[in-house]
């Protein structure tokens, strides 16, 4: 059974630490919601698991299937069976979709994938997501529209059938129907095999089609709270107030905030002074 | 397909020809071209090639040639293309040697035109001159250019457009980049619009630059290994160079050569 343990993560970005100490095991089949305000570290969780070269991480530890994460290259934690859905996809000018899926599609198999087996799963794919059937001749991603690249994304993980598939803000840029599109794909994918999902979305709704069982919130790098699809409802419905007081927690952006007023000196201490009598 | 081992006067009638050049000594080529026509030159060996070309008017014309040599291959190349003929002169780089061209296409009557495409694939010294100058009225010309700069690869460009007083309407464009993807490459372009004529249109864009490394992290995380991203991102970006050849046996042929060269690096 593949099972995704991640153990006291601690990450930067150029030297700033983002994640301080993140914990959360993902076995097979399941679905974890990653819920937070911005900027307080869910996407640096997913980059740190796919090995983004600007994502250091500084202690802890990530282990796939057994196997050290940490060490792997990013190409070889794809081949191992880990997928991003990323946020803000790449545009590459020259790589058509196909050569590109094609070529993807190999590196995980001993031989080539036969010209017309790939044909055909790719166009069942471009219509599961309902996108125009030129797709497989365009350049990746160049000229798409934001709903266009994320589809695409689903388009790319459909095809190779990863077995921990992460989806960074996936319904951002999708309109409603698309995001039907992209949901009943992806749950097509788990009715096929035991995939699991670790989803970062605002939104309920998208958790709603993609029915998570485990949600985690995490602010200013660490999970505060842990609870199933009802906490997901309940920060929909009420926000993150509640939980920065019931677990006396700060996001980043404030904790931030604070700390640069607090350390004010000279003239900004000055104009504060000025400021505060008005 | 015809083996050029000495000078000689070549008519190209219609249709599609196919040359080898394979030489010890200096070249002197003669190319006459009428109709709808298309040859296609490899280039194995030559001391140096020297080639003036003529595309007659209402003609269509394309010359592709491949330089796959291992020696230093110098080239002195001038076109003159008449009125409403179309020209195409597209070049694949793909030679271990150093290389010197020098490429001057003369839109000589209204409504000429002429695209000149290089793609080269660097790994040695090569030096280009291309200059297109409309001397007519309504003419149009295009470079543009497409280089992977490699190890030990160093590029040096010269782009010109040129548009005399008078070629009323004329149009002058192109487009020049190089790509690398390690530090210490070396690739110089200089793009140059001479206008003598205010009723034109001209533009040239141009660029230089490692490949971005956010585009690298996303194809890796398909699966791709650091060399496969290479080669399929160059194998993008020269390719398209073979579109131009018509025959579809050759055109493939080419791409699978420069697929097989690119992945071999």
């Amino acid at each position: 059974m593949k099972e995704l343990v991640i153990k006291d993560l601690h990450a930067e970005v150029e030297e700033k630490e983002i994640l301080k100490g993140v914990s959360l095991t993902v076995r097979q089949g399941e679905v974890h919601a990653l819920m937070g305000p911005n900027g307080n570290g869910k996407s640096t969780l997913l980059a740190a698991v796919m090995g983004h070269p600007k994502y250091k991480v500084t202690s802890g530890s990530i282990t796939w299937d057994g196997q050290d994460v940490l060490s792997m290259s990013v190409d070889e934690r794809s081949r191992a069976g880990l997928f991003l859905a990323m946020q803000y996809p790449q545009e590459i000018p020259g790589v058509t979709n196909s050569d590109f899926l094609r070529a993807a599609m190999n590196v995980r198999r001993e031989s080539p994938v036969p010209l017309f087996t790939f044909i055909r799963s790719m166009e069942k794919t471009i219509k599961d997501l309902e996108m125009k059937e030129d797709l497989a001749h365009r350049f990746l991603n160049e000229g798409f529209s934001g709903g266009e690249k994320k589809r695409n994304e689903i388009v790319q993980m459909e095809l190779l059938k990863p077995d921990l598939a992460m989806l960074d803000e996936l319904d951002s840029g999708l309109d409603v129907d698309a995001l039907h599109i992209v949901a009943r794909a992806i749950n097509n994918m788990r009715k096929e095999y035991p995939l699991s999902l670790i989803v970062v979305s605002h939104y309920e709704r998208f958790y709603e089609l993609i029915e998570p069982q485990f949600v985690h919130v995490l602010v200013d790098g660490v999970i505060v709270a842990e609870g199933d699809a009802e906490l997901a409802r309940k920060i929909d419905q009420e926000g993150y107030d509640w939980i920065y007081k019931e677990y006396n927690v700060q996001p980043a952006s404030e904790a931030a905030a604070k700390k640069r007023t607090a350390v004010s000196i000279g003239a900004c201490a000055v104009s504060q002074k000025v400021q505060g009598r008005k | 397909m015809r083996t050029v081992h000495v000078s000689e006067d070549i008519r190209l009638n219609g249709g599609f020809e196919e040359f080898v050049i394979e030489s010890d000594r200096d070249l002197d080529l003669s190319i006459s071209a009428e109709g709808e026509c298309q040859a296609f030159f490899r280039i194995l060996s030559a001391k140096s090639l020297r080639i003036r070309g003529h595309v007659s008017a209402l003609s269509d014309v394309s010359l592709v040639f491949w330089n796959e040599g291992r020696q230093t291959l110098r080239t002195d190349e001038s076109y003159e293309v008449n009125g409403n003929a179309r020209f195409v002169s597209a070049y694949g780089e793909c030679s271990g040697g150093m290389t010197d061209r020098s490429v001057y296409v003369a839109l000589r009557e209204k409504n000429a035109q002429a695209e000149v495409l290089t793609a080269s694939l660097i790994n040695e010294v090569k030096n280009y001159r291309i200059q297109v100058v409309n001397f007519a009225p309504k003419t149009y010309g295009e470079i543009r250019n497409f280089a992977v700069v490699l190890e030990k690869g160093k590029l040096m460009i010269d782009a010109i457009g040129k548009i005399v007083k008078n070629a009323k309407g004329a149009k002058s464009h192109q487009t020049s980049r190089s790509m690398s993807f390690a530090k210490g490459q070396s690739a110089t372009i200089l793009p140059e619009l001479l206008i003598d004529e205010n009723d034109v249109e001209a533009s040239h864009a141009m660029s230089i630059g490692r490949v971005d490394d956010e585009q690298l992290y996303y194809l890796m995380s398909r699966g791709l290994t650091m060399k496969q991203c290479t080669a399929l991102i160059s194998a993008g970006y020269l390719l398209p160079v073979t579109e131009v050849i018509r025959n579809e046996e050759l055109r493939t042929t080419l791409a699978q050569e420069l697929e097989r060269k690119i992945e071999s690096l």
